[in-house]
């Protein structure tokens, strides 16, 4: 057998060839180095001084400098509150409105895996009929908003019926989730805008509540979506099996379904957990000095410091190493959540 | 308890897969719902437990009107094909999941557990998850946990289906002896012929949504009520040859014989069962026909002859020796013969 | 036919439903409830509002503002009025690249629209859809044709396209050979597959940072190297082309992970039997790949690439971070765009802008749905 032979042809089907594997594992180093290197450079620079960093680049603590706690005493003893009640901001509201967007949204999606809905178009129609005359009237003619809002339920429910009566079209299931789903398509800022003015209004911008019940509805769509996927592979004689042993909906969602979907609900709840804690646009928009969120205090930096890198480093380190902690812990999970989503589409 | 279907039909859309279906079964019955699969069986199970809406008609568990009344509130249990036990429960909180759910005490709750578990022998499993267990095993934990709290009926969707032959035989027996001992109604619905006459004190046989005999397994088996019956019960099954009736003589392209019916100048089908029939040497017997194939079950063979335009098969003995294309007589007992209506299908006499 | 008559029995009065009955059957409409009305409240009714605010002027007046309507003003403004090298860029004469750029557009529009008429298969609403996708592709490669011209710059959608197209390019080629990597009989798979995923997770705003810092030419870990290619006193961050290539790399390095797990996972799941078939049969990787496994895999590469670009298409934090959106609007997506509008508290152009990106993301995710997704997926069923 020829050298060549032997370098380029694998010993069995299982097998890779020696030049082969040779280029596979050149492969996966290489892209490791590039995915961990960016990490190790804001390690090593939250461990420099600023001389480390003006004079040019410098590689290895140790060896080339010695590493210097100076940027965290900074971030977590002089700043103090500053940095503290950004990262407490960020923890409160990713916790929370992920919570209530695993609950709201997995209830969405199990009602619509289980039981048939037929909305009729008519009511949608004349729905948002309603409410595009409601906020010309608001915003056009100065009319109080809760008393636009009144009138429209009201004008809604008188003719509901009625409308239903000329149009009998209506839609189903799969429109109802495509219309939760296409939510995600649609860009933040569309709606940063108006929500701005509604918090605005109610008096509730730059508060935790104004970003949680923003990011809860942001997230709704991917947790309807994920969870819906889940839902539809658990059988459905369990629940009818513990309906006739006499538990009610909320009994059978909270006692067979939910546990029976954790996987599912692991994976789906670490992913919006990421999405909240690193959302940013948002954010901007609707926190200022009380609510504001790690993100915005990071790139906030940009403005007030220049390229302070060291302290930069320090924040940065500090809003990814619980993620990646989470991430290195429940990977699996979320794996398999982000697989069902893109198969079933 | 005594259960009521009273025209009971059900439509998904604009099929109708339930047509005013009407049946009483008496208090501590066991009653079979059979029939091949789509013809309706299990919706009307389902329809009893709740799970599925009525399109029209009642139905009724003792004395209440429970047409409209949510499954939880219905009292009944029921065994599903799947045994549908909760993956992440162990055996013991399987079975105690009916009390759980209604608030039971706690020391009631392992009391009933425990007895019923001994009951169905699975007292050693109650720490197990249903995954740790054979199929035999789950399928007593989903007896148990219908037993537990003594409903007023037991519901049955083919809960022998998923085992093996040799478990199914052993498992029909101890359902028997158990539904005797309890004495609670039980609907239960299958497939499988032998099931339906081991078990049921009357079987309902179900075609096309349409109720087509129910009676004791015997009157089902001797008197088939219609064709379709008849070609359903019995295997192999029996066997039918189209002719008319004149005087009450049957008169066919194989052969002509004497019937009890006095009827005539109409188009029927006379309807053997293969163990009512004899073979004789050609010649001999009411038919004449020819040996197409001969099969050797065990303990008889079964014989099949062409006979004019029909194939009859006949239970022979098992050293029966004749070779393909031999010809033959087949002679039965002229009462054995059934005699059912052509165009209606319905049983004559 | 043996039917019994229970006519005769009467029923008990039927019971009273309890309140929690009453819950119980309407449990249903209850648990989706509060998503409807969440969204409702915090994206559809947002979306009408916004759309009266693209209409109008706003203004700060003594104790709140002030709305005037001012019809399509705020879109003129921008399309043809003093805004324009804003979102349009600026028009240069158009050079050999413009021409192969509407050229290659034009042919591929041939070929779609010769492609449905002989499918036998030409409805009302089909045309229609498709006319709308024509439309926006032409008049994107005109944009891109005279953006790219001789004294030509970018505005804010040939930029977020760039993003997108550009952006979604990188990181499904990078991905999927990954994944191939990834897929071969290796040790440490589940190692590698942990790590590769990572940057996935890290906070964007953290990335554009962490980029800034990788790519200074004078103190960035590669310093050395600038200094030896003679570029140590250039800054990438005043050219155009080089600024948005590092926000391109940015934005790859993070999204990468997302492309390589979905499409490991799915050639994990490709079917094994197929592949040892065709190893019997003498096939070389590279026939493997093109007969079993790219056709196994490929419904659910077209589904990633669309979530990708739905994505891809509200890219703010990486340009606003690293290069502040420029040199000048160099690297400026259109989410970027409409926030410094809002911040110069012009409301009406911001949502004018948000508009704009909202139909252009959604005729571009729909049609792609429409006529890559779906036929990929028909295919394979």
């Amino acid at each position: 057998m020829s050298v060549l032979k032997r370098l380029t042809e694998p010993k069995s089907l299982d097998s890779m060839s020696p030049l082969g594997a040779v280029l596979v594992y050149g492969g996966l180093i290489l892209w490791s180095m590039v995915v961990l290197f960016p990490l190790y450079w804001i390690a090593i620079t939250s461990l420099k001084l600023p001389i480390h960093v003006s004079a040019g680049p410098v590689y290895l603590p140790f060896v080339d400098f010695l590493p210097d706690l100076h940027a965290w005493r900074y971030i977590f003893v002089d700043l103090g509150n500053d940095t503290l009640r950004p990262y407490l901001n960020s923890i409160v509201v990713a916790l929370v409105s992920t919570a209530l967007a695993m609950l709201i949204g997995s209830m969405a999606a199990y009602s619509l895996s289980r039981l048939e809905f037929a909305p009729r178009l008519a009511s949608i129609l004349l729905f948002l009929l309603l409410g595009a005359v409601m906020i010309v009237a608001v915003a056009g003619f100065g009319v109080p908003w809760w008393i636009a809002a009144v009138v429209a339920l009201a004008l809604f429910l008188l003719l509901a019926r009625a409308a239903g009566r000329t149009m009998r079209a209506s839609l189903g299931n799969g429109d109802i989730l495509f219309w939760i789903i296409s939510q995600r398509i649609l860009p933040p800022v569309v709606a940063a805008l108006p929500i701005y003015v509604m918090f605005q209004t109610v008096g509730l911008l730059d508060t935790r509540t104004a970003l949680i019940a923003t990011y809860t509805t942001v997230n709704l769509p991917i947790v309807v979506w994920l969870m819906y996927d889940f839902f539809v592979t658990i059988p459905k004689d369990l629940e009818e099996s513990a309906s006739l042993d006499g538990a009610s909906r909320f009994a059978i969602f909270f006692g067979i379904v939910l546990p029976l979907a954790r996987p599912g609900l692991v994976a789906t709840g670490l992913l919006v957990l990421i999405l909240a804690w690193n959302e940013y646009l948002l954010a901007l928009f609707l926190s200022s000095a009380n609510a504001q969120t790690m993100p915005v205090l990071v790139a906030a930096q940009n403005a007030t410091r220049g390229p302070q890198w060291w302290y930069m480093s320090v924040l940065i380190l500090l809003m990814i190493l619980p993620v990646i902690f989470l991430t290195l812990l429940l990977q699996r999970f979320i794996a398999k959540g982000m697989l069902l989503g893109a198969v079933k589409g | 308890m005594t259960i009521i279907l009273d025209q009971t039909s059900k439509s998904f859309g604009s099929v109708e897969v339930l047509r005013a279906l009407s049946l009483e079964v008496k208090p501590g019955e066991f009653l079979v719902l059979l029939g091949a699969s789509g013809s309706g069986k299990t919706t009307a199970l389902r329809m009893i437990a709740g799970l599925e809406s009525v399109t029209s008609g009642r139905i009724l568990i003792g004395s209440r009107d429970v047409t409209h009344v949510l499954p939880k509130n219905r009292d009944v249990a029921m065994v599903f094909q799947s045994y549908a036990l909760y993956p992440h429960k162990t055996v013991f909180e399987n079975i105690a999941y009916p009390l759980t759910v209604r608030k039971r005490p706690k020391a009631e709750i392992e009391k009933s557990v425990r007895d019923v578990a001994q009951q169905v022998q699975l007292d050693h499993l109650l720490e197990r998850y249903p995954r740790q267990l054979s199929g035999g095993q789950r399928q007593r934990v989903a007896l148990a946990r219908a037993i537990v709290r003594r409903p007023s009926a037991f519901l049955m969707d083919e809960p022998l289906s998923n085992l093996d032959a040799k478990l199914r035989g052993h498992m029909r027996a101890e359902l028997k002896h158990m539904q005797h001992e309890l004495g609670i109604t039980t609907i239960y619905v299958t497939h499988d012929q032998i099931e339906a006459m081991t078990l049921a004190h009357r079987v309902a046989i179900l075609e096309r949504g349409v109720l087509q005999q129910l009676d004791t397994p015997a009157n089902i088996y001797n008197r088939p009520a219609n064709l379709f019956v008849a070609g359903f019960i019995g295997s192999p099954p029996m066997n039918v040859l189209e002719g008319s009736l004149a005087d009450g003589r049957f008169d066919c392209s194989a052969g002509s014989f004497g019937t009890a019916s006095r009827a005539s100048g109409r188009a029927v089908v006379a309807g053997l069962r293969p163990e009512d029939g004899r073979l004789a040497p050609p010649g001999q017997g009411q038919l004449a026909g020819e040996i197409y194939a001969s099969e050797l079950i065990g303990d008889h063979t079964l014989v099949t002859c062409r006979c004019g335009g029909a194939t009859v098969t006949v239970k022979a003995d098992k050293d029966f020796a004749g070779s393909i294309g031999q010809p033959i007589g087949i002679g039965f007992e002229e009462r054995a013969v059934h005699l059912f209506d052509k165009a209606s299908g319905e049983r004559l006499q | 036919m043996a039917v019994t008559s229970a006519a005769h029995v009467t029923a008990a009065p039927p019971e009273r439903e309890s309140l929690n009955d009453w819950l119980d059957r309407q449990a249903g409409r209850l648990f989706i409830l509060p998503a409807v009305i969440l969204i409702l409240g915090f994206s559809i009714f947002p979306l009408i509002a916004s759309a009266y605010l693209a209409l109008s002027r706003f203004k700060l007046a003594p104790g709140g503002y002030t709305l005037t309507f001012i019809g399509w003003f705020n879109f003129k403004k921008m399309l043809t009025g003093s805004q324009q090298f804003h979102l349009l860029g600026t028009f240069g004469a158009i050079t050999l690249l413009g021409w192969v750029i509407m050229l290659a557009t034009v042919a591929l529009v041939v070929w779609g629209v010769v492609r449905y008429a002989r499918s036998g298969r030409v409805t009302v609403v089909g045309s229609i859809g498709r006319l709308i996708t024509i439309a926006t592709a032409l008049a994107l490669s005109v944009l891109f044709a005279v953006n790219l011209g001789e004294g030509g710059q970018l505005g804010t959608i040939a930029t977020t396209m760039f993003y997108v197209a550009g952006g979604v390019a990188v990181q499904f080629a990078l991905g999927l050979g990954l994944a191939l990597l990834c897929a071969k009989p290796i040790r440490g798979r589940s190692f590698f597959r942990v790590l590769f995923f990572v940057p996935l997770m890290v906070t964007p705003v953290g990335i554009a940072y962490t980029f800034r810092m990788l790519a200074d030419t004078a103190v960035g870990p590669f310093a050395p190297l600038w200094h030896w290619l003679g570029y140590a006193q250039t800054s990438w961050s005043a050219d155009a082309w080089t600024a948005r290539f590092v926000v391109l790399i940015g934005d790859s390095w993070q999204w990468i992970p997302f492309i390589f797990i979905v499409l490991l996972a799915a050639i994990e799941s490709q079917p094994r039997d197929e592949v040892e078939a065709a190893q019997l049969d003498g096939a070389s990787g590279w026939q493997i790949f093109r007969d079993i496994t790219w056709p196994s895999i490929a419904p659910v590469a077209a589904t990633v690439v669309l979530i990708r670009a739905i994505e891809a298409f509200k890219i703010i934090d990486l340009p606003n971070v690293l290069t502040n959106g420029g040199p000048g609007i160099a690297t400026e997506s259109l989410t970027l765009h409409a926030f410094i509008e809002w911040r110069a508290l012009n409301l009406g152009g911001s949502a004018a802008v948000a508009y704009i990106l909202l139909f252009l993301s959604t005729i571009a995710c729909v049609s792609f749905f429409n006529f890559v997704v779906k036929p990929m997926r028909e295919a394979r069923a």
